[in-house]
């Protein structure tokens, strides 16, 4: 498309005299309005039709106690499903799993990522192959990452302990239940969802990295700074706003996993990695209860959706990101 | 040069660390292509070994010769395809106006569909069971797509929009001016300078759709089931078949790391665009 792109270029000066001298300036802009409006109509019908429609239906059924099979009957019971919630044992120990889980991956994530990010820049262009092998953990499916894990953690015959086991780590080969032992299960689910996207945190990160002003670093040498103190004080605070996107979309992820952990411990060992969307969906289809489903998922939506929107207006506002 | 960047001997250690943390990266992937190969007696042994003793394709044989597998692998790529091109129909456009005419609807369009990208799946995922009933899309590959479509399409629109956001405004106003209409601006002008953006934001749909499970597993039974359903039934199914497992992953795996390998600059450039403009 060269032709066309140069031609357009070269009429482009012209362009805001012609605009300048049309008399109906305010139709081409009520025009403009009208097709902007057009464009995005598909998508928003869309959107109301297969988001904003199934989610009314999600809140409107957590006021009901509804039979689990289809077409009987259906009972408005006001709060009620909102009262069992909050008062099972179930709903607010899988939020507190929630929560911990959440901060566990976007934590090791953080500090794993960074790490990566900083050796990479530290090696300049060379790594650039190496930046691209890191990343193929990102196409995987969490399914596959979840089973595959599952496989290498398996007690008795996973190869991670197997390993650590030769290399004289442990006493035996079946010397930590990552996957059984409850006190420990909720972190080893989280392995999978770490190796999957902590190359995101790394690329993110990395590109950020790239963006500092090289002075600055400079001068903080020249001042005697060593390479931990100009990290602290230089290098995190000017990548604060990306750092607080990138964490942001993982902890969103996270908090929504699901699939990872069906695999690999369909929520047991005693129910220790029973998150939010697992005790849900378990609510809904085994225990057949989805109106106290649509209440606690309901209760989870809102939480979500406050994080989320505190999250833009305080990061994604323009100029927020100094102090 | 990167002041960040080291110089020196320094150089040696980093290098070695760089090597180890992409070993301890890369096992665990290795590991399960090393298994898929090995007999099935051979994968579940204990203790585990690194290599199979014996290299073999038995266990994708078994794999891809079981009930169901072609089907399912069928319906990923097929899911996948129509899902990305719903999501392309609908975000091109809508991300073109948002980020060509920035009226205050844009705005808040393009908010809202950021707010939907954080909405819990599950949410969405079951009272999606009743519409796909009453459309009489249940168990279709075409309605899987649809809802396929609610995750990539907020991600293909953000996409989009940073894409065209570096296409400046003169270039559709000169187009206009030499007697295209608004449309033919965007179609026969600004579309085939942002051609690489539209490659990667469907590699993103693609993918979208082809790792995804929850909606899957809510959506469909026999007739559109999708891959990872699929290798998430293998253990109950057929017993613990980790051979037949580690194998059908891999199948479904590798071409997708291929493809990323090939396509890994604009990949990268997808990936970062959004967070790093801030």
């Amino acid at each position: 498309m060269p032709a066309t792109s140069s031609t357009a270029a070269g009429a482009a000066s012209a362009a805001p005299a012609a605009a300048g001298k049309a008399p109906g300036i305010g139709r081409r802009e009520r025009g403009d309005r009208r097709f902007a409006l057009l464009l995005m109509l598909p998508a928003a019908l869309f959107l109301a039709a297969f988001v904003l429609w199934p989610l009314a239906r999600f809140v409107y059924d957590s006021f009901f106690e509804i039979s689990p099979f289809a077409g009987s009957a259906r009972t408005f019971v006001g709060f009620d499903n909102y009262v069992a919630a909050f008062t099972s044992e179930a709903f607010t120990s899988a939020s507190v799993r929630t929560l911990v889980y959440t901060l566990f991956v976007v934590a090791m994530e953080f500090v794993l990522g960074l790490a990566v990010a900083l050796l990479f820049t530290a090696l300049g262009r060379r790594s650039t192959v190496f930046r691209t092998l890191f990343m193929y953990p990102l196409m995987i499916a969490p399914v596959v990452a979840g089973l595959l894990w599952r496989f290498l953690l398996i007690d008795n015959f996973g190869i991670v302990n197997e390993l650590l086991f030769r290399a004289g780590l442990l006493a035996s080969p079946d010397q930590i239940q990552w996957l059984s032992n409850p006190n420990l299960a909720l972190f080893s689910v989280a392995i999978p969802d770490i190796w999957l996207t902590t190359s995101f945190i790394t690329l993110v990160l990395f590109a950020g990295l790239q963006n500092i002003p090289g002075e600055v670093i400079e001068a903080a040498r020249i001042d005697g700074a060593r390479y931990p103190r100009i990290l602290l004080s230089i290098i995190i605070p000017l990548l604060r706003p990306v750092i607080a996107v990138a964490l942001i979309v993982r902890g969103i992820d996270a908090a929504r996993a699901f699939d990872v952990i069906l695999i690999q411990t369909d929520g047991g060992p005693q129910g220790s990695t029973t998150t939010l969307t697992l005790l849900i969906y378990r609510t809904m289809t085994r225990f057949g209860e989805p109106g106290l489903a649509s209440a606690m998922g309901t209760v989870y939506l809102l939480a979500m959706l406050a994080v989320s929107i505190v999250a833009i207006l305080l990061i994604w506002r323009p100029g927020a990101g100094e102090r | 040069m990167n002041p960040l960047e080291t110089r020196g001997p320094a150089r040696i250690l980093l290098w070695t660390a760089l090597a180890l943390a992409l070993l301890l990266y890369g096992f665990p992937f290795l590991h399960l292509l090393l298994t898929s190969f090995k007999t099935p007696l051979e994968a579940i042994a204990v203790p585990p070994n690194v290599l199979p003793s014996v290299w073999t394709l038995e266990n994708y044989v078994s794999a891809l010769t079981r009930q169901g597998v072609d089907a399912a692998l069928i319906n990923s790529v097929v899911t996948a395809l129509i899902s990305t091109a719903l999501s392309l129909v609908f975000a091109v456009p809508a991300a073109y106006a948002i980020t060509r005419f920035r009226t205050p609807s844009g705005r808040v369009f393009i908010l809202a569909a950021l707010v939907t990208r954080m909405v819990p799946t599950i949410a969405v995922g079951a009272p999606l069971v009743e519409v796909m009933r009453n459309l009489g899309l249940t168990d279709t590959s075409f309605g899987l797509a649809l809802a396929h479509t609610t995750i990539s399409l907020p991600l293909s629109i953000w996409l989009m929009a940073s894409f065209f956001e570096a296409v400046p405004d003169e270039l559709s106003e000169a187009a206009q001016v030499d007697g295209c209409s608004r449309l033919q601006a965007m179609t026969r002008v600004v579309l085939p300078v942002v051609s690489g953006g539209l490659a990667v934001t469907a590699i993103f749909a693609f993918l979208a759709s082809w790792n995804e499970f929850l909606f899957s597993l809510l959506l469909t039974s026999v007739r559109a089931q999708t891959t990872p359903v699929v290798i998430a039934n293998f253990q109950s199914q057929f017993g613990l078949d980790w051979g037949g497992m580690t194998a059908l992953a891999a199948v479904y795996s590798v071409p997708v790391i291929i493809l990323t390998l090939f396509l890994q600059r604009h990949i990268v450039a997808g990936l970062t665009m959004g967070a790093v403009k801030g």
